[in-house]
């Protein structure tokens, strides 16, 4: 007897309906699962890559008036304000490693004798909040550039004085709106935005724009992030 | 003696602001998971920059001569 083909889709979709629901029965042991967790890092991957290859390198976030300007900007960090690193500017040095020509540690004074510019941008949180700020400092490309650093290579880390990790894609660095700040609202970045540099990207979720950079470096292996490694997509950018 | 206790209590509740975090403390912020101490990324932040250390100075003298 043959069986009539809508009937034989029908019952394809049951059974696969039922394969599904045994997996969402079963839930908790499968996400648990090391094998399970390789697969998703590996959809993340080639999420990062699916949002490289999208990425507009002159496509400009937009910017708004002074009007505009969320007062107070927000606070957040996984410490709480008054934890915020202290650093002393006298003794403060950038420290820079990886493929880069001019290894030197920069002093503060050095870093803001750089041609400066400013923007107003929105910060948008992965927590699902969103703020906008005014922020100044130099052009990360114009930094890049100056210090004689590989700009074919794929990432730039950062490591912060509180602890905090993280890079990202060498395409966003050189971007015209990523900022190397010193300033906020005009006036010299406050301890709890950042002090003494944040790197500022529009174009990428809040927890990519580290604050208290203490060290840069570049590199083609990939630094992943502290929040990154924990789950948080890589590239988490338009 | 309510006013004492009022007064006792608030002091109380500002010395605790003051008090900085130990590093077995919970994470504060909403992107945490649960379970995450503060402590968690200073772990972190040294166990990736051993790994990455000596991969990247061999890197760099490869690059940079």
């Amino acid at each position: 007897m043959k069986i009539p083909q809508n009937l034989e889709r029908r019952l394809f979709l049951k059974q696969g309906l039922s394969l599904g629901a045994l997996t969402l029965l079963s839930g908790c042991d499968v996400t648990n699962a090391d094998a399970v967790q390789q697969v998703l890092s590996a959809m993340s991957r080639w999420n990062d890559g699916a949002q490289g290859w999208l990425f507009n390198p002159t496509k400009l976030a937009r910017e708004y008036p002074e009007s505009a300007i969320t007062k107070p900007f927000p606070f957040n960090a996984f410490y709480t304000k008054e934890e915020a690193p202290q650093i002393d500017p006298q003794s403060y040095r950038l420290e820079l490693s990886g493929l880069i020509g001019e290894r030197r540690a920069w002093s503060l004074p050095e870093l803001y004798a750089l041609p400066q510019t400013s923007q107003i941008t929105r910060h948008i949180c992965v927590e699902g909040w969103s703020a906008i700020g005014k922020w100044g400092g130099v052009r990360f490309s114009t930094f890049l550039e100056r210090v004689g650093a590989d700009r074919t290579a794929k990432f730039v880390g950062f490591r912060c004085a509180d602890d905090y990790y993280t890079s990202i894609d060498m395409a966003t660095a050189l971007h015209p709106q990523t900022l190397l700040t010193f300033r906020f609202g005009g006036e010299l970045l406050p301890v709890e935005y950042g002090f003494p540099m944040k790197l500022r990207m529009p174009t990428k979720l809040g927890f990519k724009n580290p604050k208290h950079i203490a060290a840069i470096f570049v590199t083609n292996m990939y630094p992943g992030g502290y929040w990154e490694d924990q789950g948080y997509n890589w590239f988490s950018g338009s | 003696m309510r006013l004492l206790i009022a007064m006792l209590s608030c002091l109380a509740l500002v010395a605790g602001a003051a008090e900085p975090m130990r590093p077995d403390m919970p994470m504060k912020g909403e992107m945490k998971k649960d379970g995450m101490k503060r402590g968690d990324v200073k772990k972190a932040a040294q166990k990736k920059q051993r790994e990455m250390k000596e991969m990247m100075e061999r890197e760099a003298k490869g690059k940079f001569r």
